[in-house]
C-alpha cells in the first residue's frame, strides 16, 4: 500500500467532509457522548475484521460434512469455530450496534448459484467478511443484480449456463448472508489452509466462484483516496 | 410475466420516473387525480432501488478516506453509547435525506451528515455550536 500513498494534502485542501467529520467527533467527545478511547477501541476492532474467517468457514464446510450442516443451519454458531463471536467480539460486547446477529450461509450446488445484495442500503456481514467493496454499495449494483442477475454476473466475469438457477439473496436489517460455493475440481486432497486461500471475498458475495490457483479478487480499477486510511 | 411481476414492474417504472412537478398551475392536486398506482409510487422510499433500470458501469474498488473510516467508527460508537439505534440510523441515512442527497452524496457523506443531524435534533449540540466548531477546525488548517 505504502507506494500508493500520496503526500499529505496541502493544508488548504482540507475538504468540508473532513472538517465536518472532525467537528462531529470532537463535539461528541466534548459532550460526553463517547470517549476518545471508545473511538480508538472500535477503530482497532475494525482493523481485525476481513474476509479470512468466512473463507475458512467455507473451507471447513467443504472438508467436514457435519460442519457444513451446522454452517447452513446456524451460521452464527458455525462462526465460533472460525474464531468469530457475533455477540462478544465487538467492544460493545452486545453484538454490532447496527443490530444484526443472524448469519445465513447459502449453499450453492452445481445447478444453483447464490449471489448477495442489499437493495435497500448495503447491509453486509462485516464481522466475518470485513468492509464491503465500493461496487457493492452502488445503487447500480443494487438496482440491476435483482433484475438482470445473469448479465451482472457476466460483467463480473461469471458466465453461467442456462441450466444453473441464479438466486439473489437480498440482505436485511437482521440477517446477513455469505455464499458457500461449490468446491471446485482440482482441489482433491487439499488442506483447509489451501482451500481457504481460493475462497475470495468476491466468491463469498457470490459474484465469483473459486478456482485452483486464483487467490485474489479480479483486478478492478481502484478509486484513490486523497487522504487514505493507513492500513 | 406473472401478474405479480407485472405489477411490480409497473410500480418500479412509475416510481423511478416521478419528478417534482415544478410548473403545475395547481400543486397538491385533487385526490381523485391521483390513481392507486401513483399513490403507491409516491409512497415509495428513495433507497428502495432494487429493479430500477440502469446501464452497465465499470465495477470499481475504492481506497478509504480517513474521514470515511472515522465517520463509520463515530456512527458505530454513537450507537454503542446509546445515542441512536439501528432503526433511527437506517431511516436517517437512507430515507430522510431525500432523493437529491441520496443519489448525489457519497456513501459516507450521507452517514456523516446524518451523524451531525442526530446530535442537533436530539439537542446534544446546537447548530451554532456545530458551525463554531467547524469554523475552529477550519482555522487549524489555515
Amino acid at each position: 500500500m505504502a507506494e500508493k500513498h500520496k503526500a499529505a494534502p496541502m493544508v488548504d485542501e482540507i475538504s468540508d467532509f473532513e472538517i465536518l467529520e472532525i467537528a462531529v467527533r470532537e463535539l461528541a467527545i466534548e459532550k460526553g457522548l463517547f470517549t476518545a478511547e471508545d473511538h480508538q477501541l472500535w477503530s482497532e476492532y475494525m482493523e481485525t475484521v476481513g474476509p479470512l474467517p468466512a473463507a475458512r468457514l467455507v473451507a471447513k464446510a467443504w472438508l467436514d460434512p457435519e460442519f457444513k450442516k451446522l454452517a447452513v443451519t446456524d451460521g452464527v454458531k458455525a462462526s465460533l469455530e472460525v474464531g468469530i463471536n457475533w455477540i462478544t467480539d465487538m467492544p460493545s460486547h452486545f453484538g454490532t450496534p447496527s443490530d444484526y446477529c443472524n448469519l445465513r450461509v447459502m449453499e450453492d450446488t452445481p445447478t444453483l448459484k447464490h449471489v448477495v445484495v442489499c437493495t435497500l442500503c448495503s447491509c453486509y456481514p462485516r464481522p466475518i467478511l470485513g468492509q464491503s467493496p465500493e461496487w457493492y454499495r452502488t445503487p447500480n449494483y443494487r438496482r440491476r443484480i435483482v433484475r438482470w442477475p445473469r448479465q451482472v454476473l457476466s460483467e463480473f466475469g461469471l458466465a453461467l449456463p442456462e441450466e444453473v438457477e441464479v438466486r439473489v439473496e437480498d440482505s436485511n436489517q437482521k440477517s446477513r448472508f455469505i455464499v458457500l460455493p461449490v468446491r471446485p475440481e482440482g482441489t482433491e486432497g487439499w488442506s483447509e489452509d489451501q482451500l481457504a486461500e481460493i475462497v475470495t471475498r468476491d466468491c463469498l458475495i457470490g459474484v465469483a466462484v473459486p478456482k485452483p490457483g486464483k487467490t485474489a479478487n479480479d483486478k478492478r480499477p481502484v478509486h484513490p483516496a486523497i487522504n487514505p486510511v493507513d492500513h | 410475466m406473472t401478474p405479480e411481476r407485472k405489477k411490480a414492474m409497473q410500480h418500479i417504472n412509475i416510481g423511478c420516473q416521478l419528478q417534482p412537478a415544478l410548473h403545475m398551475p395547481q400543486h397538491a392536486p385533487f385526490p381523485d387525480l391521483i390513481d392507486n398506482a401513483h399513490f403507491r409510487a409516491y409512497t415509495r422510499q428513495v433507497h428502495d432501488v432494487g429493479g430500477e433500470p440502469d446501464v452497465p458501469i465499470e465495477w470499481e474498488e475504492k481506497e478509504e478516506e480517513v474521514w470515511e473510516h472515522n465517520t463509520f467508527i463515530t456512527c458505530e460508537v454513537l450507537a454503542w453509547r446509546g445515542v441512536w439505534n439501528a432503526e433511527e440510523r437506517r431511516r436517517r441515512q437512507n430515507v430522510d435525506v431525500g432523493q437529491t442527497q441520496y443519489l448525489g452524496l457519497s456513501y459516507y457523506g450521507r452517514w456523516l451528515l446524518t451523524a451531525a443531524r442526530i446530535l442537533v435534533d436530539k439537542q446534544y449540540i446546537t447548530n451554532s455550536e456545530l458551525s463554531d466548531k467547524m469554523h475552529e477546525v477550519k482555522k487549524r488548517y489555515e
